[in-house]
């Protein structure tokens, strides 16, 4: 894992590094508002254009694959269309109004938000805490670490009917609250709030190990020196995590915060595979809306405008995100 | 010399390059045309010989090399595979496949729903009327199930053989464990609440149904319609009345009822009927569950072998006895119990399939001959749809022969009777409304008069043939 990956921008600000635009060993490191645009390489035009042949097959394959998707995409969603019949109706925005006037999707994105509050929020603290502890001298480090990481491999169609018994009326967690002495005819998967609380956790079971590992390995290039003076100043463990391994790894909880954001307006296989969206839709994302009205439904214009729809979130979401750590970078530079 | 070599390299990736990009950027069809549609194969091979490919969602494997065993015994050369697509992702599949040039050549259509709709991929299908006027007669409708060949058929042309006719409105039981616990079969509310009090104190559940999720509770909310008025779903189907008609909302409320008086297991909007609510009946957990004809099949020794098997319960577990009962009056009107039917599904031939003639030879014998709709109905799967066949229950191993056999033969029977559509005529997004409405009441996020105006409010905006 590189520095840069693992949030090499956090450790500029938080942990020693040179900011931007500074001169080490005599050259220049990064970029700033003053760094001088490279010269134009000399010659005639298809000398400046001898690269091209070298990227235009990865070109035409991106361009051909993705976009030429995204854009088809885009036309079916003007179409009332069932996806096979060989004529479609032009609708204009009408997918889009729809959209609009669509209570299932606003519940969607609303779960989408709340979905991505809440597994965010946990698997940080879970994998900055697992990745904390791991770091400190602990007995079978690897075990724990590859018992942590394991759910991350593992196909959520195969955890999904475990978990589907697990929260079950008859099933695991009622007879441990019932051997407990608490109510254990709880219809988990039948309530909607508990319903989504399961969808959630299966989530932060599955990706807590790939949050625990960038942590780790952003932790792994802090600076020891700085750990060291700490302690010496008489700093506590939790004063330690506060003030130097927390901003230090700042650059991996944004992108670990890009990352969740994205895969959570991308949430389909969870909810799909546990809940299938209900009960009542309280567990529908935008995945599995997607899902339901081009496939069941078989209203596939309308399902190209919600994810032409998702894709624009997705899309939005990263740059706010993005954006919001440059700016908070700046701000402590 | 380096020069020109790299000359040549970049030559050869641009020219690959455009190999690439003229192959992947073929235009689609202009206006809104957006590449459906049939070329029929001009040739269409060997009428007898070749190999074929079926896709389905139905019959479950092993009943479908049976079908095919029985062909070939008739056409041994013509090699049929069949890939059979789960429920859920058949309509997905079949999509870009039959769009494809090489799709299968015998695919299954459902005359309605959300499976292989017909409306959506009829128009992949050939035209079966001049094969099947040939092998059958000018009056070949006559010798098919009426109500399939209009189903699955446009244009004056029909687009798939009828092979399949599918009953619901009854419901199955557990015929050892009511022996067991000697328990009456109920006939009305009273005793469906008293049979399962008896069960529920032997730990066992009750009437065990996934609400919501793949629409199976709309068989039983049709049945608690009937119970209060024959024939009033049907005219709420059809538009004739209104779903906020206070009967209907009565038929919310007594479903809800059902779960209150813990007859319903508890948790049934987050339940599956396949597979949770299948494997604990067929297990023996509960003893109650509201399935179609459909689920004749695990009467047979071999296909509940088989499920029990895919299930995962040992090869030596007790196999159950399952029998076929009246849906109770739950009403207390004196409605008899009665089934609703439809044309379930049909044999397509792909307009471009390369053995269009082979193809049509296999989809014609499994719906059109004596031989193949015998082959079906003895799989006790699916009803015969070709006048005159019935399953030769002497020929088939039955569980417990002297409990079942009567009984499936009376289940039969009413089904070949039965007149009232089932879903045929609820396209996906009325169907979907329904079941979003069972699934509102019984998880509580609706009352039922809330559940009934959400109802009507789909109907209006879905109009039929929108």
């Amino acid at each position: 894992m590189t520095r840069a990956a693992t949030g090499g921008s956090a450790l500029a600000a938080g942990a020693g590094l040179p900011p931007s635009g500074v001169t080490v060993g005599g050259a220049e490191v990064g970029l700033s508002a003053e760094t001088p645009a490279p010269p134009r390489p000399a010659g005639p035009w298809y000398r400046q254009m001898a690269g091209l042949p070298w990227i235009l097959p990865a070109l035409v394959v991106s361009v051909g694959v993705l976009y030429y998707c995204i854009g088809y995409t885009g036309f079916i969603s003007t179409l009332k269309w069932d996806g096979a019949s060989p004529q479609a109706d032009r609708v204009g925005a009408g997918n889009y109004v729809r959209m609009v006037n669509d209570p299932i999707f606003w519940r969607a994105l609303q779960h989408t938000a709340v979905f991505f509050l809440v597994t965010f929020a946990v698997q940080v603290l879970l994998g900055m805490t697992f990745a904390v502890i791991l770091h400190s001298q602990v007995r079978l480090r690897v075990l724990y670490k590859v018992l942590v990481f394991v759910p991350v491999v593992i196909a959520p169609a195969t955890t999904a009917p475990v978990f589907r018994q697990v929260y079950a009326p008859d099933g695991q967690l009622n007879a441990v609250l019932g051997f407990l002495g608490l109510p254990d005819t709880n219809a988990w998967l039948a309530n909607g709030t508990t319903a989504m609380l399961v969808v959630m956790t299966v989530q932060i079971w599955q990706s807590t190990g790939i949050n625990f590992v960038l942590y780790y390995a952003a932790m792994s290039q802090i600076d020891t020196e700085i750990l060291e003076a700490a302690r010496l100043d008489g700093a506590s463990n939790l004063r330690v995590v506060g003030s130097i391994i927390w901003p230090g790894v700042r650059g991996t909880t944004l992108a670990i915060a890009i990352l969740t954001a994205i895969g959570s307006l991308k949430t389909f296989d969870i909810p799909f595979l546990i809940t299938t969206g209900g009960p009542s839709y309280s567990t529908e994302f935008l995945g599995t809306q997607i899902y339901r009205v081009s496939v069941a439904l078989s209203q596939v214009g309308y399902g190209a405008a919600l994810s032409i729809v998702l894709l624009v979130l997705a899309l939005l979401m990263a740059v706010a995100l993005n954006l919001a750590g440059k700016e908070r970078g700046a701000s402590r530079a | 010399m380096l020069r020109r070599r790299a000359r040549i390299a970049q030559g050869i990736a641009l020219a690959i390059t455009s190999v690439v990009a003229l192959a992947g950027c073929g235009a689609p069809g202009s206006g809104s045309d957006t590449g459906g549609g049939t070329t029929t194969a001009t040739d269409g091979g060997s009428a007898t010989s070749g190999s074929i490919q079926w896709w389905s969602w139905t019959p479950d494997n092993d009943l479908a090399e049976r079908e095919i065993a029985a062909f070939n015994q008739q056409y041994p050369d013509i090699k049929v595979t069949y890939k059979k697509v789960p429920n859920a992702d058949y309509t997905a599949v079949l999509r870009p496949a039959l769009a494809s040039d090489s799709g299968p050549d015998v695919f299954t259509m459902a005359a309605a729903g959300t499976v292989g709709p017909f409306d959506v991929f009829s128009s992949y299908a050939a035209d079966l009327t001049p094969k099947v006027s040939e092998l059958l007669g000018a009056d070949w409708k006559s010798k098919v199930y009426g109500a399939g060949v209009t189903s699955f058929s446009k244009d004056d042309q029909l687009k798939a053989m009828p092979w399949a006719k599918v009953a619901a409105g009854n419901m199955w039981i557990n015929r050892g464990l009511f022996d067991k616990y000697d328990v009456k079969v109920p006939t009305n509310l009273a005793e469906w609440r008293q049979a399962c009090d008896t069960f529920r104190s032997n730990g066992l559940g009750c009437f065990k149904e996934g609400i919501g999720a793949s629409g199976f509770d709309v068989d039983t909310f049709h049945s608690i319609v009937n119970s209060i008025e024959p024939g009033l779903y049907q005219q709420a189907a059809t538009d004739k009345i209104k779903w906020t008609d206070p009967r209907l909302v009565q038929a919310w409320s007594t479903f809800a009822q059902l779960q209150s008086d813990k007859i319903l297991d508890a948790g049934g909007v987050g339940v599956q009927q396949y597979p949770d609510v299948n494997n604990a009946f067929l297990s023996g957990k509960v003893p109650m569950v509201q399935m179609g004809s459909w689920y004749s099949q695990y009467a047979t020794v071999n296909s509940l072998t088989a499920a029990l098997q895919g299930a995962g319960v040992p090869a030596d577990t007790p196999k159950v006895t399952i029998a076929p009962v009246a849906f109770p009056d739950v009403a207390g009107k004196g409605n008899p119990s009665t089934l609703f039917a439809d044309p379930d599904a049909a044999q397509a031939v792909n307009a471009k399939s390369k053995s269009l003639n082979a193809a049509t030879t296999f989809a014609l014998w499994l719906g059109g001959t004596t031989q193949g709709q015998q082959t079906v109905a003895n799989n006790v799967d699916s009803l015969p749809t070709l006048a005159g066949v019935a399953p030769a229950w002497s020929d088939i191993a039955l569980v417990d022969q002297q409990v079942q056999e009567p009984l499936l033969k009376d289940l039969y029977a009413k089904a070949a009777d039965a007149t009232e559509p089932r879903s045929n005529n609820l396209p996906a997004a009325r169907f979907q409304a329904i079941s979003d409405a069972n699934q509102a009441v019984l998880g509580g996020s609706k009352t039922p008069e809330e559940a009934a105006a959400d109802v009507q409010s789909a109907f209006d905006a879905n109009p039929v043939g929108s």
